[in-house]
């Protein structure tokens, strides 16, 4: 379509906000994305568009992905083996020279720390926890930090038949809590923080319940069946 | 976002270029909780949406290498592969076919100095907020619902009860509008 009302050079800007906006269909997409590849001007004013809206996306709160999703992109990348996919007693070859052994070493060392630490009194670096506690689900929830780590333990109770309970870090600025994930069904969770979710005393972390698999719209739609303040170790 | 910041995902996004997965699992830490709200904006599902996260950083792998060269800022670069991941989804749900975004003008080289500074970068985030506020309720909602929701012109007019091709002139000219706003 062309605007009889736009110049040339505004309709340029608006076929380029479209290009980024992915608002064109049949023909008309596939001409201006031809014209990406022998025009660089304008696949400039495509970018331009990207980096302007890519700012909408400021609005939106964080939502942390359960970690099987990380574990799904690894596998699919051949990173990872699914758990118990391999036999151990296998040997491969490449841990056999002596960087492989110090690797080896060093990996078995992070794997520990990983898995030891959190459950006793922390080593080194600042530890908090919250109890989270809800009265009429018999629920309680522990949850701790130690530096990066968040680990979340289901210690009695658990989310109604057909529900689901929903983790939130809340930030005493009033901005939107984050969600964490879905608390899994009688299993305990564990995840490292992402960048600019810093644990402090002034965090308080929540449970909400939600429709299973989660809320639907990324902010808590359910009641909230507990909440707590991080409290330092 | 700070300069340091950006320069740390830079330097991530070089580091999965070459196939280092150390760097890789950093860059998921760091981003995936934004990524994921972007792929759950647009397809309002969750199982949906963690599985196209999936595929957003498994293209991240793939196409690192030509991160470099296309002149978008890193988070820029994260948003746009996973807003267009969710559209495609999104557009494939329905029965009419409607083309999805390309991620194309991401990696025609650019001729442009390098992403911009965080300073720049900040101040246009700013000036977009603000330019939307000018803009008018329903203008910024539309374009806030195109660009988060993966909502269509047909959408659109089906929405406010208009002729397609009004609703087109009509969100085109807001569009500049807000161009011109923002880099006024």
């Amino acid at each position: 379509m062309t605007d009889n009302a736009l110049t040339p050079h505004e309709e340029d800007e608006a076929l380029a906000a479209e290009v980024a906006l992915g608002l064109l269909d049949g023909a008309e997409a596939q001409d201006a994305v031809a014209r990406l590849s022998q025009d660089p001007q304008f696949a400039q004013l495509v970018r331009d568009w990207q980096e302007r809206l890519a700012g909408l996306a400021d609005d939106l709160t964080p939502v942390m992905a359960p970690a099987r999703a990380r574990q799904g992109i690894r596998e699919r990348l051949g990173h990872a083996q699914a758990p118990l996919a391999r036999d151990p007693n296998e040997r491969s070859s490449w841990w056999r020279g002596p960087w492989g052994a110090l690797l080896g070493t060093l990996a078995v060392a992070a794997t520990v720390a990983v898995l030891w630490l959190p459950g006793q009194q922390p080593v080194t670096g600042p530890g908090y926890q919250a109890e989270l506690v809800a009265q009429d689900m018999a629920l309680r929830v522990a949850a701790q930090v130690y530096g990066r780590q968040m680990q979340f333990l289901m210690q009695s109770g658990g989310a109604a038949e057909g529900r689901d309970l929903e983790i939130w870090w809340i930030e005493p600025d009033g901005t939107p809590p984050i969600s964490m994930g879905v608390l899994p069904r009688g299993g305990d969770m564990r995840m490292t923080l992402p960048d600019g979710m810093e644990p402090s005393d002034r965090i308080r972390i929540a449970l909400s319940d939600e429709p299973a698999g989660g809320s639907p719209t990324g902010q808590a739609t359910g009641p909230v069946v507990a909440i707590a303040e991080l409290t330092r170790l | 976002m700070t300069q340091a910041r950006l320069t740390e995902l830079e330097q991530l996004i070089s580091r999965v270029a070459i196939g280092d997965r150390t760097a890789f699992d950093a860059l998921y830490d760091a981003t995936s909780a934004k990524l994921h709200a972007v792929c759950l904006s647009v397809l309002k599902d969750r199982p949906e949406a963690e599985e196209t996260l999936q595929e957003v950083y498994i293209r991240v792998w793939q196409s690192a290498a030509r991160y470099a060269s296309n002149g978008l800022s890193p988070m820029t670069w994260l948003i746009t592969i996973a807003r267009n991941r969710a559209i495609d989804r999104l557009r494939s749900r329905s029965a009419r076919p409607a083309t999805a975004p390309e991620d194309a003008a991401a990696t025609v080289p650019s001729s442009e100095p390098s992403p911009e500074t965080a300073t720049i970068l900040a101040q246009e985030r700013r000036m977009l907020h603000e330019c939307l506020a000018q803009l008018g309720g329903p203008q910024a909602g539309a374009v806030r619902a195109v660009y988060l929701e993966g909502v269509t012109y047909a959408d659109l007019a089906a929405r406010e009860g208009m002729p397609i091709n009004t609703v087109r002139s009509w969100l085109r000219r807001s569009l500049l509008r807000l161009k011109d706003c923002v880099t006024q």
